[in-house]
């Protein structure tokens, strides 16, 4: 073996390493995740029923193309304006296609924009500045 | 109510907000006294996770005492001091009695790519998460845990995520005893996986990063070898690992980095330019290094479904590959023993604590690296 100082340091380290207190999860059957599926039902926690209880907000999320409002869901940050139109049209598209995450990317940047309004200023100045050039030099080449 | 928000990418702010309040029977409302930043905060702080809204409060790892309590909630009173694991769990659906509540059938509408989570975009269910001084905690009687009498929030706050995670991570890569395990990335979660395989008798653990501070860390808390992968020359860590290996490889890989590892220019370019979610440098090269017939483990956090990986090795080296969102509820317990016989201390990686109004502060420490940071713990004024 090529003689490697950063060898010679693993050395060191592993010499100066205290003793261990002992693999006390080294048996499998001791580790909490094995089987990675426990027989069911293995309840969990305090859940006392058998299926929960319905929420019953006034406000509903988007619901996914394929999935079902769940009994527990979240209404905070509903989607608005355009980011909103985004959102509702990407979230009809199934998740397995990329192009609904890519509209989602999209809508997260409108909605930065929207909540933004100097970055929203400076992309609609550079937008027109941009446009302005191009006349600009088909002016040029026409006249 | 004081939140850390979401405003853009790179870019936090502390807002008043509106209590959280009662919307299910099985809710609690809690008054959050610890809450911590997770190296996967900083995907949605990059802006990298799809349908991440402008005002979402982050934070997924939090502690506190319970406020106020759902009419149907059965095990827990106000005043109990909880931790509370990142899932949002049911526990009586198809996933929750197999023990993977992780990817709870009750919880995410949004879409099928797994259960509900707090402070993780909509993409998770959009629930608000607890980096700020009060939270909503769905399902109440399922996830959360109180917190025994003699320790404190900051002794159990990283049972809500990466204690948990780490360790599920060393167990699935099914360590034997003397195996050489490797983990890539020494943040927190890589810490966490590398005392956990200590635990399940690895016989060598190695951290590979490129932060000294981080890899001195990890030699020292979690007894590591260390390689510095830029001082290696980058993808030749492949060529160190196999040498220090007798040109095998370790037994199992870890990448406990996601999708924001560095390391890889063509990686790099491509998660620039969205042209895949953020760069997948770690498990391409926990693949390419593991020996033949090793485990490869992913527990980092990646975005949309698609990746530079070399998905052919897998198949041609006959390898096992396993990830998995941790399922926490069923670790709690089995690792609050290990911290309460000193054989696991996550507190001890805490390396900054700030008042939850320097939260835009916080993240910027913690995701530029700056000042030594591994951990940032959050103090809402109301602790």
């Amino acid at each position: 073996m090529v003689y490697d100082p950063l060898h010679e340091r693993h050395s060191q380290l592993l010499e100066s390493r205290p003793t261990l207190p002992g693999a006390v999860d080294g048996n499998p059957l001791n580790r909490p995740g094995v089987p990675h599926e426990s027989k069911p039902p293995a309840r969990v926690g305090a859940a006392y029923w058998t299926s929960p209880d319905r929420q019953t907000s006034a406000e509903k999320p988007l619901v996914g193309q394929g999935r079902a409002l769940t009994p527990v869901y979240s209404t905070a940050n509903p989607p608005r304006g355009l980011s909103g139109v985004v959102r509702r049209f990407a979230y009809t598209i199934p998740d397995y296609r990329a192009r609904r995450w890519m509209l989602l990317l999209l809508a997260d940047r409108i909605d930065v924009l929207e909540h933004n309004p100097r970055a929203l200023i400076k992309l609609l100045a550079g937008v027109a500045a941009v446009g302005v050039g191009v006349y600009a030099v088909r002016g040029l080449r026409d006249s | 109510m004081k939140a850390v928000t979401y405003r853009g990418p790179s870019n936090m702010r502390v807002v008043d907000k509106p209590e959280p309040r009662i919307e299910h029977p099985d809710d609690i409302v809690l008054r959050v006294t610890r809450t911590a930043i997770c190296g996967s905060d900083l995907h949605l702080y990059h802006g990298l996770v799809p349908d991440t809204r402008v005002g979402t409060t982050f934070g997924h790892e939090f502690a506190g005492v319970v406020e106020e309590v759902g009419p149907g909630v059965a095990s827990l009173s106000r005043g109990d001091r909880v931790v509370v694991p990142f899932n949002i769990a049911c526990g009586t659906c198809y996933y929750c009695v197999r023990g993977l509540t992780s990817i709870c059938d009750n919880s995410n509408c949004s879409c099928s790519m797994g259960g509900g989570a707090f402070g993780f975009s909509h993409t998770t269910g959009g629930y608000e998460g607890g980096q700020a001084e009060y939270a909503r905690v769905p399902f109440a009687d399922v996830g959360p845990m109180k917190i025994p009498d003699d320790m404190s929030e900051e002794d159990v706050l990283f049972l809500s995520d990466i204690l948990p995670t780490g360790y599920q991570a060393a167990e699935m890569g099914s360590i034997k005893q003397g195996e050489t395990v490797c983990v890539f990335g020494a943040g927190p979660v890589g810490l966490m996986a590398m005392q956990s395989a200590w635990l399940m008798g690895a016989g060598r653990v190695i951290a590979v990063d490129r932060l000294d501070y981080r890899l001195e860390f990890a030699a020292r808390w979690a007894r590591t070898e260390t390689i510095n992968y830029e001082e290696a020359g980058g993808m030749d860590v492949l060529g160190r690992l196999r040498e220090i290996t007798d040109g095998r490889g370790p037994d199992v890989c870890i990448d406990a980095v996601g999708c924001e590892a560095s390391g890889s220019a063509l990686q790099k370019i491509l998660g620039l330019g969205m042209l895949q979610a953020g760069t997948a440098t770690a498990l391409a090269w926990a693949i390419q290094a593991v020996r033949r017939g090793g485990n490869v483990v992913m527990i980092g956090v990646y975005g949309p479904p698609w990746n530079l990986i070399p998905v052919g090795d897998i198949m041609n080296k006959g390898l096992t590959l396993r990830g998995a969102q941790c399922n926490v509820k069923r670790y709690m317990p089995h690792l609050l023993e290990h911290i309460r016989a000193g054989r696991l201390d996550p507190k001890a990686i805490i390396s900054h604590r700030f008042p939850l109004e320097d939260g835009p502060e916080a993240y910027r420490i913690f995701a530029q690296k700056s000042d030594e940071c591994i951990k940032c713990v959050l103090l809402p004024r109301a602790a």
